[in-house]
């Protein structure tokens, strides 16, 4: 073979662990690529092998829980505690929860998700139907001492059925790091919302790989918020695999000083007439880092095909740093798709206007900052959900 | 003698090197309206940015007392709370932030700094009711967001809205004609009338003479190459209008 990869701690950790779950074909394979470096193209920004310096054990069982994360009233909770499905109260109409063994997610040639379907024993199911009334909540938590966590949810909601899920990831302080999927089909004419906030202690990695795919009709509204781990990256793959369907796949970084975050998109546009509304912000102060990576890829087939990403930055000091890279792949010829990008810091003059007012320079910035991201927040219908969101946004904006 | 409400004492100003004002002298009494005219280009609307306190602009020399308190240290959310209000000449579009959110932030600051209590939802719905009447505004117009997609003259209205709920005791408007049809150049004469009172002092900046017939000036300042060159009454306006600027230039240089 060619030159041995140099292996750093953190993937020693890792291969003993997948040689320890009887996957040793995955423990070949990580001892001979290593972690991917800056040279592999979806972690050119997010270099692994050096934003990750040790992997912690396994999880174990976790004892004992810490507070909620995020609170949404009248929602429906679900937990996986230490990558466990954890006993549930009695489900609402429409929803059937249970388990299920093996990986979720659909065979990619990415660490993580390699790592993952390695890696999880047991995944928490959810079957929704008919027009499901509360929020369903799932809330992964990671506790005790540092631990490594993989985590897998399968979702799918039926026919015409109509559901809004949340994730949180939250835990104990401790350098956790996490590795979480979800996988989630929407049938046909489904509609649903799926918003998945980080909320991990400052010192953890938060890893997520979110699949979504969509039959005819199926209209798909995501979010993904960065707001606690030190490093965090959620790669989306959005798969429209039936006419009409349609995502507004959206995401935020918040990042602070010293952190990293990374929202990766992979839009896989396989059949025609379908659309989708990519729209990605990030936020950063300090010195930090956020990145953003939108790729549109629109099968040879998949005519019409209306896709349009968009990606924002704002900073908030010099020293922070806001990647965004989109990229069309486009195999079909008649289509409407296109990029955009802009970033930049608050603007001066919108400042002075509403100081001019009376409306103090911190407010005045806070209701820029808020103005920035109501594109994302304002479509999230449900009243108690969309004002735990704004809480998340305001606690971040007071400091932390 | 009472202290005027605006006093502006041999005022320079520069951006990037640039000297704009040079040298502004100009008090207005409490009570009294004081329309500013002069070229493009003369240093209007820096004179109102200046005031509101915009920090593109350097102030090199002088002095701005608002009612006999210097407010060229303040920052303009001070300025505004201690009686000042610029209608902007062109009010600044901001996606995101509703206009009820804005206005409603604003009228509470303001009084958090003097002092006072939160106004209630109710009573703050209602004041803004009533003053959007009084303008012709539709409550459609209000739940967009700030300034976003209003026309040229809905923007100017929703200035003197703002002027209206804020109450303050210096207003400078900065060619709140400009873009009014007709109607709404009357609408609004009658907003800003409205607001004329004993404990109040306005500068109107405008080209024309059509909008003093609607709001009567006091005093006219004409104001070229960065300073006031000439004052009167409310006649000047018209000899303006008659023979232009030409004549004024002459006494600047
Ligand atoms: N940011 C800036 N940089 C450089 N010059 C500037 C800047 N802003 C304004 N100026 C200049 O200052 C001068 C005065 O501009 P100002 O806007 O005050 O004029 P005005 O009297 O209000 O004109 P108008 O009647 O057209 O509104 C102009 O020559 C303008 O080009
Ligand atoms: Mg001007």
């Amino acid at each position: 073979m060619n030159v041995p990869v140099r292996l750093g701690p953190a993937e020693l950790s890792l291969i003993a662990q997948l040689t320890g779950a009887g996957a040793s074909g995955e423990a070949e394979r990580l001892a001979a690529a290593g972690l991917p470096t800056r040279k592999v193209e979806s972690y050119h920004y997010t270099d692994l092998k050096t934003l990750l310096r040790a992997v912690p054990e396994l999880a174990g069982k976790a004892e004992g829980v810490s507070p909620p994360a995020l609170r949404v009233a009248g929602a429906y909770q679900l937990m996986i505690a230490n990558g466990v499905p954890q006993e549930s109260g009695t489900a609402p109409a429409g929803v059937i929860v249970g388990t299920v063994e093996g990986s979720v997610l659909s065979t990619r040639d990415d660490v993580l998700v390699r790592l993952n379907s390695a890696l999880v024993k047991t995944a928490l199911r959810i079957d929704l139907d008919g027009s499901v009334d509360p929020v369903i909540q799932i809330d992964r938590r990671t506790e005790g001492p540092a631990a490594h966590a993989p985590s897998a949810a399968k979702i799918y909601v039926g026919d015409n059925a109509s559901a809004v899920i949340l994730e949180t990831y939250s835990g104990s302080d401790a350098a956790h790091v996490t590795n979480h999927a979800t996988y989630l089909a929407l049938g046909k004419n489904a509609v649903v919302t799926h918003i998945t906030v980080d909320l991990s202690a400052r010192q953890a990695t938060h890893f997520a790989t979110n699949e979504y795919v969509l039959a005819e009709g199926a209209q798909l509204r995501t979010l993904v918020i960065h707001a606690g781990a030190n490093v965090s990256r959620t790669h989306l793959f959005p798969k429209f695999a039936g006419k009409g369907a349609h995502a507004d796949v959206t995401g935020l970084n918040l990042v602070s000083d010293g952190q990293h975050a990374d929202i990766t998109m992979d839009a896989n546009h396989a059949v025609p007439h379908t659309s989708s509304k990519p729209l990605f912000k990030s936020i950063a102060r300090g010195r930090s880092k956020a990145v953003v990576q939108g790729r549109l890829v629109v099968a040879r087939d998949a005519q019409k095909t209306d896709a349009k990403l968009m990606a924002q930055g704002l900073m908030l000091s010099d020293e922070a740093e806001i990647l965004c890279k989109p990229e069309l792949e486009i195999y079909a010829d008649d289509v409407v798709c296109g990029h955009g990008s802009t970033c930049g810091q608050l603007d001066e003059d919108s400042l002075f206007y509403l100081m001019s007012r009376g409306i103090p320079k911190t407010e005045a910035e806070t209701l820029l900052v808020r103005g920035f991201l109501a594109e994302l927040i304002d479509p999230i219908e449900d009243a108690a959900l969309n004002e735990a969101l704004t809480a998340v946004v305001d606690g971040w904006l007071a400091g932390k | 003698m009472t202290t005027p409400m605006l006093e502006i004492r041999n005022l320079h100003a520069r951006i990037e090197e640039r000297e704009i004002l040079k040298g502004v002298n100009l008090v207005v009494p409490r009570g009294e309206v004081h329309a500013i005219m002069g070229r493009n280009g003369s240093g209007k609307s820096t004179l109102s940015y200046v005031l509101a306190g915009k920090e593109d602009y350097e102030v090199t020399e002088g002095e701005v007392l608002l009612d006999g308190v210097n407010i060229l240290d303040m920052d303009p959310a001070e300025r505004a709370s201690a009686g000042l209000f610029l209608a902007f000449q062109y009010p600044i579009e901001i996606p995101g932030v509703a206009t009820m959110t804005f206005l409603k932030a604003a009228l509470n600051a303001q009084r958090k700094a003097r002092g006072e209590g939160e106004l209630s939802t109710p009573d703050f719905m209602r004041a803004v009711k009533e003053s959007g009447k009084a303008l012709s505004i539709d409550s459609d117009m209000l739940k967009r967001a700030l300034n976003v997609g209003f026309s040229g003259g809905e923007k100017k209205r929703a200035e003197i809205l703002q002027m209206a709920l804020l109450k303050p005791k210096m207003c400078v408007l900065d060619e709140t004609d400009s873009g009014l049809d007709i109607d709404a150049l009357k609408v609004v004469s009658e907003g800003v009338n409205a607001l004329r009172d004993a404990d109040r002092a306005m500068l109107v900046i405008t080209h024309y003479q059509r909008l003093l017939d609607h709001i009567v000036p006091d005093v006219v300042h004409v104001f070229s190459s960065g300073r006031i060159v000439e004052s009167g009454d409310k006649s000047l306006a018209l000899e303006l209008e008659a023979k232009g600027y030409a004549g004024f230039d002459e006494q600047a240089a």
